[in-house]
């Protein structure tokens, strides 16, 4: 089967429009997250972790004409081109595909009628074909809008086309915008935390929402890598609580199989992972079925965190940016803070990362959960580990 | 071994379909919902929370219920070897559009989280897992139309690399009391019998055709 290549990557999120910007934050434990008054996201205040409209703006120009895109449509152009600048990926070949994942795309166009797009651009296809054709990209592109766990599943779906050999190279790009949509939905599940969230700690009190988006270039053309020692996608799957639609299983046995089938695809036998990036959305369930879930695939004593707290929960942005993290912690040979952690909050004893540690470490397993029961888990490793 | 369809259902504004034969019509034209009600009612099904659902959920769950009724077999395979993977169009639109109308007045505003937990088209693949205890992998693709080589080719993947044995796959979409689902059980079969339906593009064009 062919090795599947992390090629580039970018991150657009409050902390900045790069992935270095965005990881250097996290490395020194900054966030992005801060309180907005703004009544077209919410009508009482709320901590949220938002993109600079003024610096879309200015960066956009530089790509394209504003009025053509939607706001997710212009963080996703500036986001792919900035990923691609770093590469010599074709996009106008048909080795080349496009994989979305959002949970609601275009959803500001439903609550905001003054914008002058039709009414077929709230479809995800349609956000798909505009970024496509900015491209030039000819290959019908893969949308998936799997909740929470979306940038997971577009990532190991990706993948999976690559080692069938259908294409060699996947421009993997999720995201979501924060309009008032989502924000008064959780607000209305009273799962919005009073303050920055925190992840896995004891006063632990809901999630932070946040906006971003982020894209990931895999490749199995072996020519187009330069590093002596890149970071290559192992395993990955998905699996399903089958308990409740909106609250996830009380024993942790679907993100269990996920983490395990993940590995069964991998080949990786033994136990040595070196970190695990959760999901960790700081929800008293959500923080609770994981900590079950790592401790039934026998991982309890592994470094783990959630990141959160720098960037809010970005939707289906997370999953992506979250594993562009974890390879930048492989390459740069760091673990990051689980930031917003103080008091072990879980019934499980877990490894939680208190702070920022200069360490090698050679893999990682991300993990994600969403509404509808859905569970996903994804294993990177160096090429030459085991 | 070979992925084969064991049984399929269509249904749409006007009949059910089901392994190629009309099972049902919707001779006096009702509209979706009170359609579906009376769906559930001539197949039996018997789901008390199928009556908070949104349509979307409902369609597709209507569809798998008649694809798995008397079924007892299915219960033999562990459940996370039983996959549900369902593309759409539309996302959750009619979903989304009544959620907006309860925050866009802010002298009427009354978000609801019952509402609100069906704008994810997922969603109606957790229903269906909730109600088989299917725990296998689940995937939600959205495509302007139904993509059978796309999604046929992601399920033979998943059940030739061992992830899953069994898996509920295929299409629904609903908006504005236009809707349309798809829905095939697909198994591993022994190679070469004689009514072996492969699950191949070429299988599933055929069907399609019927509820057109």
């Amino acid at each position: 089967m062919n090795t599947i290549y992390t090629l580039t990557d970018n991150i657009i999120t409050s902390l900045g429009f790069t992935t270095e910007s965005n990881f250097n934050s996290l490395k020194n434990g900054i966030s992005g997250i801060a309180q907005t008054f703004d009544p077209k996201i919410t009508q009482t205040p709320m901590f949220t972790s938002l993109i600079d409209s003024e610096m879309l703006k200015n960066e956009f120009t530089q790509y394209g004409d504003r009025v053509d895109y939607t706001r997710l449509e212009q963080m996703m152009i500036l986001s792919i081109s900035k990923a691609l600048k770093q590469t010599n990926i074709d996009t106008k070949s048909g080795n080349t595909i496009f994989l979305f994942s959002s949970t609601k795309g275009n959803i500001d166009l439903l609550e905001n009628r003054r914008q002058n797009f039709s009414r077929e651009r709230i479809n995800l296809w349609a956000l798909a074909d505009e970024v496509c054709r900015f491209f030039k990209n000819p290959v019908k592109p893969v949308i998936i809008s799997n909740a929470c766990i979306s940038g997971v599943s577009a990532i190991i779906t990706a993948a999976h086309l690559l080692q069938e050999n259908k294409y060699s190279n996947a421009i993997v790009c999720g995201g979501d915008i924060i309009s008032e949509f989502t924000p008064s939905g959780f607000q209305s599940f009273k799962a919005i935390s009073s303050n920055p969230c925190k992840p896995f700690d004891a006063s632990r009190d809901g999630i932070t929402l946040g906006e971003g988006v982020g894209t990931l270039i895999l490749t199995s053309n072996k020519n187009l890598v330069t590093e002596k020692n890149p970071i290559i996608f192992r395993g990955g799957s998905n699996s399903n609580d089958a308990n409740h639609i909106s609250g996830p299983s009380r024993t942790g046995d679907g993100l269990f199989f996920a983490i395990q089938n993940a590995l069964i695809e991998a080949g990786k036998e033994n136990k040595n992972i070196d970190y695990i990036s959760a999901h960790g959305t700081a929800t008293q369930y959500n923080d609770e079925m994981e900590a079950k879930a790592i401790a039934l695939a026998g991982l309890e004593d592994v470094p783990v965190n959630s990141l959160k707290a720098y960037w809010g929960h970005t939707l289906g942005a997370a999953g992506i940016i979250e594993c562009i993290a974890g390879i930048h912690s492989i390459k740069e040979k760091c673990i990051i803070q689980s930031l917003g952690y103080h008091d072990l909050g879980v019934s499980v004893p877990l490894h939680i990362i208190t702070k920022f540690e200069n360490k090698e470490i050679k893999n990682f397993i991300k993990t994600a959960s969403g509404f509808g029961g859905c569970n996903a888990a994804v294993y990177f490793s160096e090429l030459n580990a085991d | 071994m070979e992925n084969c369809i064991t049984k399929y259902c269509i249904i749409n504004p006007e009949e059910v379909i089901v392994d190629g034969n009309i099972e049902y019509k919707n001779t006096d034209g009702n509209p979706f919902g009170e359609f579906m009600k009376s769906v559930y009612r001539h197949f039996d099904i018997k789901y008390p929370k199928y009556f908070k659902m949104d349509n979307l959920c409902k369609i597709a769950f209507i569809a798998s219920e008649i694809i798995l009724k008397d079924n007892e077999k299915i219960k033999e395979t562990a459940p996370n070897k039983i996959g549900v993977i369902l593309q759409n169009s539309h996302s959750t639109i009619d979903t989304d559009t009544e959620y907006a109308a309860t925050i866009i007045d802010k002298s009427n505003y009354f978000p609801s989280p019952a509402i609100f937990v069906y704008t994810l088209p997922n969603v109606m693949i957790g229903e269906i897992c909730i109600r088989n205890k299917f725990q296998g992998e689940n995937t939600c693709f959205i495509s302007k139309e139904f993509d059978i080589e796309f999604i046929s080719d992601y399920v033979n993947n998943l059940m030739d690399s061992g992830k899953i044995d069994k898996c509920i796959a295929g299409w629904a979409d609903y908006v504005e009391n236009n809707y349309k689902t798809m829905i095939f059980l697909v198994e591993k079969i022994n190679e070469n019998q004689k009514d072996n339906i492969s699950f191949k593009p070429e299988n599933l064009k055929k069907i399609i055709k019927q509820g057109e």
